[in-house]
């Protein structure tokens, strides 16, 4: 029995989603238990990508978009650029192919803008610390939004004319349209953050003012300088512009087309956005990348759409040197390559093939192979560690520098990296620089906790195969010389479906919307042991918290000063996927469409029941046919166990009774009837009763079974006491076919809960017993 | 005998492993793990800790189909029979429809002094009497009635029928107000101590009556009567007949005549009449009497015939329902307009597949026992 903190939440985990039993009054069940899923793993920001997904399919388009800005301020953007780790981590890879989360998160972004909530007003300038942000991109802006959201006021300076860092300044347009960036930028603004634009943090005074000035500092500034190639003729050659500073320049000033023929150097997501940028300005383009297109870094779905626009890929072609005439580049010299043993970073390593140098006609050369922060702004005795790389050294755990107070992020740290990780590193910057402020201990997110080992049990062989919905693009022939964008978003009903695609590993969604939207008497209540979160639902019976300073206590103190021990089983019945007939009956009983039937193909159906929705009324588990619906409550074996109450050496009587109306089951044990075995079986709605619990009664030779349940338009399931009623006709009427005296069955209702009237039925029902 | 000599006794030991009981075996046919030879196998070998606790121990729906292909001779069923007793003994017990409803009913039925009110469905056109020659036995028909009305079915439709056609050759049949269940499921599914009693309660009744011949639409009571009580030392002295021959008989005989059919109708061997009792030839001939070409066979029939897909409350799952589809496919494909059958769980099996919703367009046809296909072209 649990008594202490770790044993109860060991407790609740082996537990979990498993049929146990007692006769012991149920105290609190547990809703699920938040157990990440491999999506919510891999992502980078933490986004609950499994519960936001599960609300889509459920049509709770704005709930799903409030639990990505949970954790990812940028959905939009996101929805569009993001590099997507949770896909190639998606369980459905083992089936099919990953649902398409992105374009999921896109299409509620998108949706919320068609269809408008208000927004959260400011919540900046409740603290009156003021914390500087340098650079306005992705890991700049997340930090600014926590810490705005925490109260703090928050100043972005940004170098640019517009502010996004690399979304605007590297991301072209045709894959991130402005005004996306715009109203997501807004929504920042709105909740108090302030960000100054052309402003360049630069000199040893103005450098030491913002020391001075701010209590704390973070330096997100981003890698905006290409890296050269360091191969003959750079130098001597016009024609030659790195990607970065050839994207600024399109998408910050004017587009004009770079030349005629233009050379891309590399295989990463800049070379890819170099390439077709220039493509849509008119020029003929050429990728050269040293490996193979399997090594390529790029996203899989870019280059194909860049091939699809008719830029040509060499692969295995390594820049030799650039040749020229009259002082401006003519063409690039590769030499082919073939690949070796992996090298440090796992790919194959190339190696040049002797005598295989051929040119590539070009005016135009653009290496897109590396950044690297700019760090001219500090002054020259700045005491900030900087790695041989020239990025900015911060703590990995905590983004802190060596300098207190002073927290750098994003690309400035890692070098050139993905939106969702700048995100992840914006909220860890966040969180120390409040616990920086607050003169605590800078705590590290990276306790190893993250476990791949989520206890998700799938029967993969029983999921059917249901294909991944396609995103809509722009026609490839309509892409040249523009710059909209060329992918579109999902319409409500690809989203649904798509979004329904997800298998949902593990026992709960984690959308919470429960705890927000719980009614009707229940108490849901979202906690944390420090460790593991938890959805519980409290009975109603047990109105004095059991919760306190958010913390679960093990022990609930009873009335006589002793503890009660608590007992947690899970209500949610599951279906025995590999027996299920798929007749439906289930999913024609359930009201709350918890029952879905999922089609296996072949004309093979199988019923599966959606935890969110499910209230745990058991009805489907009785009316259930072949008998494959495991309650996670009030089995048969637990019925058998109540019934070894049975005594025939006296008048027995069997009283089933639902948890709703009527009496708690605390009374039962104070009501006595002279000379009678009352034996009080209570169920969590008449509905759950079948027609063999009240035959198991009557074989076992009791004296009389009564039933006492809600008035059918009082019942808390709203359906479950008609279709126990239909029940009771049907058991009825065997129990007259089969000579039973008609006294010994009896079904009364009682309005609300009603002790007194209870204990007057049991009592009026066991005088007519002889 | 213990356990050993009972498997003996089924001459589990002669298997040659040639997987021919596999290789007809309906559940191998549609499930993913049940094999015959294997379940064979491991009972041979004394497995049974992981025997008995198998859900495939309730798998085998006892149709014979094996038995009959069998070189060695081997008869599974009994041997399934015998293991699945010996798994009950042992506190186990397998997974029954409807959480066991049908098997409480079963045993509410071996209690002494129960006054059944199971004669309402005889209606007043129907002559009954108490005593008498020929006694009609109407097996759980009333009671699946109740239970099964969601599928819309009416079971006791075969017992009014039968009686009708009793009563136009002069025949007033005894239908028993006391009449049990025959215990054939109970067995079929391990308890041996509850089929006895009911057993040696329908044999009393039945000898109070005075009856010489027993009829029954009901193919497992007729199985129960004619192999089970036999087989478990219970002495039957009546003369027993399944309608079907009852009918075929008399019409032999020249004292009943039909019709000429005027709709398309084929015939659903139970597993019961066919391969336990081996009686084929006479509802055929009953159905293809004064026929030119309206009687068609299914794909599989006589002793190849496909079983309906549930046994003895047994194990009714996906797998049922595979095999279900597939006889209703079969049955759709001869063009018939009426599969008629003749054993009520075969009726209630492929009409409640026939009413799912999922599959109704392609399955749905017309079923009726053969006691009402007769009626309806009866002179």
């Amino acid at each position: 029995m649990p008594t202490t903190e770790s044993n109860f939440k060991n407790f609740i985990r082996k537990h979990k989603n498993t049929v146990s039993f007692s006769d012991k009054p149920n105290v609190f069940y547990p809703i699920g238990i938040v157990d990440p899923s491999p999506c919510m793993e891999a992502c980078p920001a933490g986004v609950n990508v499994k519960a936001y997904v599960s609300l889509i399919a459920a049509g709770k388009f704005h709930e799903a978009l409030h639990v990505v800005r949970e954790k990812n301020p940028l959905p939009g953007i996101c929805g569009r650029v993001c590099t997507h780790p949770c896909e190639s981590y998606c369980n459905r890879n083992q089936i099919d192919a990953p649902v398409a989360i992105r374009a999921l998160k896109r299409f509620v972004a998108d949706y919320e803008l068609k269809n408008p909530i208000p927004k959260p007003g400011k919540t900046a300038g409740k603290r009156t610390e003021k914390i500087a942000i340098i650079g306005s991109g992705p890991a700049g802006l997340t930090a600014a939004h926590d810490l705005a959201k925490s109260g703090f006021n928050v100043t972005i300076f940004e170098e640019l004319s517009e502010p996004g860092g690399m979304l605007i300044a590297g991301i072209p347009s045709y894959r991130m349209p402005r005004d996306i960036l715009d109203i997501e930028i807004g929504y920042i603004k709105n909740i108090g953050v302030k960000i100054i634009t052309s402003k360049k943090i630069s000199g040893k005074a103005a450098y030491n003012k913002l020391l001075k000035d701010f209590d704390a500092v973070y330096l997100a500034i981003g890698a905006h300088v290409g890296k050269k190639l360091g191969i003959p003729g750079e130098d001597e050659f016009k024609g030659f512009l790195d990607a970065v500073t050839f994207l600024r320049a399109v998408n910050l000033g004017t587009a004009k087309k770079p030349g005629e023929n233009v050379i891309i150097i590399g295989g990463g997501n800049s070379a890819i956005d170099a390439a077709r940028t220039a493509l849509r300005l008119g020029s003929k383009v050429t990728i050269a990348y040293r490996r193979s297109r399997d090594e390529m870094p790029a996203n899989d779905e870019e280059i194909e759409d860049a091939e699809k626009e008719g830029i040509k890929i060499h692969y295995l072609a390594a820049p030799n040197k650039i040749v020229g005439k009259n002082g401006t580049a003519t063409g690039l010299e590769c030499v082919k390559m073939k690949l070796g043993k992996p090298d440090e970073s796992g790919r194959a390593k190339p190696i040049p093939i002797k005598d295989s140098e051929f040119i590539i006609d070009a005016d135009v050369i653009i290496p897109a192979i590396s950044q690297k922060p700019d760090l001219s702004f500090l002054p020259k005795n700045h005491e900030i560690d900087i790695s041989k790389w020239q990025t900015l050294l911060a703590d990995e755990s905590t983004m802190a520098t060596n300098i207190p107070g002073v927290f750098a992020g994003g690309d400035a740290v890692t070098g050139p990296n993905t939106v969702i990780d700048a995100i992840a590193q914006g909220h860890i910057a966040a969180r120390s620089i409040e616990q920086f402020i607050n003169g605590e201990d800078l705590t590290s997110t990276s306790d190893g906790s993250k476990s791949t080992e989520a206890e998700i049990k799938i029967d993969y062989n029983t999921q059917p195969k249901i294909k991944r919905a396609k995103i809509p693009m722009q026609n490839v022939t309509k892409r040249k010389g523009n710059f909209s964008e060329v992918e579109y978003g999902f319409d409500e009903k690809t989203a649904i479906a798509e979004a329904q695609r997800c298998l949902r590993c593990g026992p709960c969604d984690e959308c919470f919307i429960c705890v927000s939207e719980c009614n009707k008497g229940l108490s849901v209540v979202h906690t944390s042991d420090g460790q593991n979160d938890y959805v519980l639902r409290l009975p109603s019976e047990f109105d004095d918290t059991i919760l306190k300073n958010g913390k679960l206590e093990a022990v609930i103190k009873g009335q006589n000063g002793k503890d009660i021990p608590i007992e947690v089983d899970s209500y949610i019945p599951l279906v025995t996927a590999s027996l299920c007939r798929g007749c439906g009956d289930c999913v024609t009983v359930c009201d709350y469409d918890a029952i879905q039937l999922i089609d296996m193909g072949d004309e093979v159906k199988i019923s599966k029941i959606d935890p969110d929705l499910c209230r745990g009324c058991g009805t489907c588990v009785a009316l259930c046919p072949s008998s494959v619906i495991q309650p996670g409550r009030f089995t048969s074996d637990w019925l058998d166990f109540k019934l070894q109450a049975i005594d025939l050496n006296k008048k027995s009587i069997v009283v089933f009774s639902c948890s709703w109306n009527g009496a708690d089951f605390e009374q039962f044990s104070k009501i006595k009837v002279r000379d009678t075995n009352l034996i009080f079986i209570q169920t969590m709605c008449t509905g759950r009763i079948e027609s063999s619990f009240i035959l198991k009664a009557l074989e076992k030779d009791t004296a009389g079974v009564l039933v006492v349940g809600c008035a059918a338009d009082e019942c808390h399931y709203e359906f479950g006491a008609k279709r126990f009623a239909e029940t009771y006709a049907k058991v009825q009427q065997i129990a007259y076919m089969l000579g039973y005296d008609k006294n010994r069955l009896e079904y009364a209702t009682v309005s609300g809960k009603n002790t007194e009237k209870f204990i007057e039925i049991v009592n009026d029902y066991a005088r007519k017993i002889k | 005998m213990n356990l050993v000599e009972q498997i003996k006794a089924a001459n589990a030991y002669g298997c040659l492993e040639c997987g021919k009981c596999t290789a007809v075996c309906p559940v191998s046919l549609f499930s993913n793990s049940y094999s015959p030879r294997s379940m064979l196998t491991k009972t041979i070998r004394n497995e049974y800790d992981s025997l008995f606790v198998d859900y495939d121990l309730w798998s085998c729906l006892t149709c014979r189909r094996c038995d009959a292909v069998c070189p060695a001779n081997i008869d599974y069923s009994r041997l399934n029979q015998i293991v699945r007793t010996s798994a009950k003994d042992s506190g186990f017990k397998g997974k029954c429809s409807h959480s066991g409803a049908m098997e409480l009913l079963q045993k509410v039925m071996t209690t002494e002094n129960i006054n059944q009110n199971r004669m309402d469905w005889v209606t007043n056109d129907l002559d009954t009497a108490e005593e008498g020659e020929i006694l009609y036995y109407v097996g759980c028909a009333p009671y699946f009635d109740i239970f099964f009305d969601d599928i819309n079915i009416s079971t006791t439709e075969a017992a009014k029928s039968s009686i009708k056609i009793l009563n136009k050759l002069g025949v007033k049949p005894v239908v028993m107000k006391d009449e049990r269940c025959c215990g054939h499921d109970l067995l079929w599914n391990g308890d041996v101590e509850n089929f006895k009693m009911l057993a040696q309660k329908n044999i009393d009744a039945v000898n109070a009556t005075g009856a010489k011949t027993i009829l029954f639409s009901c193919a497992e009571c007729m199985s129960s009567f004619a192999n089970l009580y036999p087989d478990n030392g219970f002495k039957v002295n009546q003369k027993l007949m399944h309608m079907s021959q009852f009918i075929a008989e008399q019409i032999e005989n020249e004292k009943l005549d039909l019709r000429e059919p005027e709709i398309n109708v084929t015939f659903q061997d139970p597993c019961r009449l066919g391969r336990h009792l081996g009686i084929y030839d006479e509802p055929r001939q009953v159905l293809q009497h004064n026929d030119g070409e309206h009687y068609h066979e299914m794909m599989q029939n006589n002793k190849r015939s496909l079983c309906c897909g549930v046994s003895a409350w047994m194990n009714c799952d996906i797998t049922s329902k595979r095999i279900q589809k597939e006889r209703l496919r079969q049955a759709k494909q001869t063009g018939a307009d009426v599969l008629t059958v003749a054993c009520p769980k075969c009726h209630i099996h492929l009409s409640c597949t026939m009413k799912d919703d999922f599959v109704k367009d392609n399955y749905e046809m017309d079923i009726k026992d053969i006691s009402t296909v007769v009626l309806e072209r009866m002179k």
